[in-house]
């Protein structure tokens, strides 16, 4: 039951004044389970959340703005701010606005490396994701597990672009660095190592009964729910929503791989619940394994960059393009007003945003500590909320 | 009966996992005790493409800016002293600031003549966030601009002028 209605935002004020029998409990900016500076109002009595509002806001670095002073070559280092966990992905989708605004062709073996790339931090960012999940739940262990493969991932990386983290790796019309063939050779083994290394995680976590009886039917989402509130991604499929703009708006050379979309259907309880988000990002690890298999076997010779004007000066127009990240649909809506070397207007489209939204509708009369679990089987990134 | 089997089957998978952590002791360990238990320095075997600090060759620098332009945070400030009688170019300041670098790369790929480039230098701490500026040229000193006709002076090792540089704000002898 619900005492306090929730109108606009200048009514927070009212909540903090707290009606008889309720009680206001700050969670974060600095709680350590919420995936970076997040703060939640929850409005509680006792265990039980009658509401959890979230506050955004305190990782705003304005990116949008900043795209507007900066040239569009120039913008792409800050593509890697957006979604740390993930920022080969980032790239990518500005790297293909720009080119789609401007009409550079990509040459093939930059798309297929773009695809390695944006792979191998798909699974570098799942392992974040479902690590962390686990750790927030109670369990340390396979977070532990999970960072040592993914730091297998950073020096893959760091070999390929020369930086773990910030990759900056898509330039546009093409890609920095070349993939030497002792690298890619690299990444072979270390998917040999890394698939039983998937069987030897669900033996410790995802088949373990207590954190199965701790997610299942935990805060499930309906489909209908998920299309409402712009779910995407992982979040989305878990709910049983077949879409993944890999397959269903194919851009780059998705279009040549074999791959399934994972969809969640209810493993251990109800459809789109906790534990669904999380076997869904587990078993789609083992899809981009797949596909970087059959890139790594297909990657054509050839040039890794077009030929393009060192000031980019696209015509007037705005477009749009998306990709399939980690934490779903990432968008770049760009506008140029066809004179200045610099975006007239950047959008950026991100998945946490939609998810953060869905989070007070979903906190409604479930106890504080399955708050935890939201957070993290949602997979928010706080700098992708904010920008 | 429900709770019991419940009971049993959380018992098994607890075991489950800690077969599996038992099973990581026979394994050769990942760790590294970094610094000091290594055989080489670290940045002896990082990879040729790290990103690390940004060191500056003056004696191959053409001084066309690319650089400078390429940045966008602008980290790097070039002045170019020009001779308006004789048309002679001196490169009197080449300063890249560490701190303020978002090692993204972009200038070195404009380079035509690989005079500015990454080193897998990464240790820059100081006291003092100043010493991070790494003049490249000192006051007072003016360099010739170089003109890719002539022969190219001798390689020096990759990193050593950004670690004098930088052994020089410490102090270090």
């Amino acid at each position: 039951m619900i005492k306090q209605e929730l109108k606009n935002i200048d009514e927070l004020r009212i909540l903090r004044e707290p009606v008889e029998g309720e009680m206001l409990v700050n969670m974060g900016p600095q709680h350590p389970s919420t995936h970076g500076v997040l703060n939640f109002l929850l409005v509680t009595d006792g265990e039980v959340m009658h509401r959890a509002v979230p506050h955004i806001g305190y990782l705003h670095r304005g990116i949008e703005k900043l795209a507007e002073q900066t040239e569009y070559a120039g913008f792409m280092p800050f593509t890697d701010r957006i979604d740390y966990l993930a920022a080969m992905a980032a790239n990518q989708a500005y790297a293909m606005a720009v080119e789609k605004l401007a009409g550079y062709v990509v040459p093939e073996r930059a798309e297929f490396l773009r695809v390695i790339a944006c792979e191998l931090n798909r699974i570098a960012s799942h392992l974040v994701a479902t690590g962390s999940m686990a750790m927030d739940i109670g369990a340390v262990t396979p977070f532990i597990h999970w960072i040592r493969e993914r730091e297998y991932i950073n020096e893959i990386t760091e070999e390929l672009c020369g930086s773990r983290l910030t990759y900056n790796y898509c330039r546009i019309g093409g890609v920095s660095h070349d993939l030497p063939a002792t690298l890619a050779g690299k990444i072979l083994l270390w998917l040999d190592h890394f698939e039983p290394i998937i069987d030897e995680f669900d033996r410790l976590i995802t088949h373990n009964e207590i954190f199965v009886h701790r997610l299942a039917d935990v805060c499930a989402i309906s489909a209908q729910n998920a299309t409402g509130y712009g779910l995407v991604g992982p979040n989305l499929r878990a709910s049983g929503v077949d879409w993944d703009l890999r397959r269903d708006k194919p851009y780059s050379v998705y279009d040549r791989f074999d791959f399934n979309i994972v969809l969640g259907k209810g493993f251990r309880g109800a459809v789109g619940d906790s534990y669904d988000r999380f076997v869904v990002r587990v078993l789609e690890m083992r899809e981009s394994c797949k596909i970087l298999r059959q890139a790594l076997v297909a990657l054509p010779a050839g040039e890794i960059r077009s030929k393009v004007p060192r000031v980019i000066k696209p015509p007037v127009g705005e477009t749009y393009a998306a990709v399939e990240a980690p934490r779903g649909e990432l968008g770049y809506y760009v506008v140029s007003d066809g004179v200045s070397s610099k975006p007239y207007r950047v959008k950026i489209r991100t998945g946490s945003f939609t998810a953060m939204s869905i989070i007070e509708s979903l906190s409604k009369g479930v106890m504080i500590a399955d708050l935890v679990a939201i957070i993290g089987s949602l997979d928010v990134v706080a700098p992708e909320v904010d920008r | 009966m429900q709770y019991f089997t419940n009971i049993k089957r959380s018992m098994m998978s607890v075991l489950e996992g800690m077969a599996v952590t038992f099973s990581w002791l026979f394994r050769r360990p990942y760790t590294v005790q970094w610094p000091d238990k290594i055989p080489e320095p670290l940045e002896k075997t990082l990879p040729a493409t790290y990103r690390g600090l940004l060191e500056v060759d003056t004696r191959i620098c053409t001084a066309c800016l690319a650089c400078e332009k390429a940045c966008p945070i602008e980290v790097i400030a070039i002045e170019v002293d020009r001779n308006s009688e004789t048309k002679e170019r001196h490169i009197v300041r080449f300063d890249v600031d560490a701190a303020k670098c978002m090692y993204c790369g972009l200038c070195v790929e404009q380079c035509p003549t690989d005079a500015i480039h990454h080193t897998t230098l990464f240790a820059a701490t100081t006291p003092d966030i100043g010493d991070l500026v790494l003049t490249f040229i000192k006051p007072g000193e003016r360099a010739l601009p170089f003109k890719p006709k002539d022969a190219p002076p001798a390689a020096i090792e990759r990193g050593a002028i950004t670690q004098a540089l930088l052994d020089s704000r410490r102090g270090v002898e």
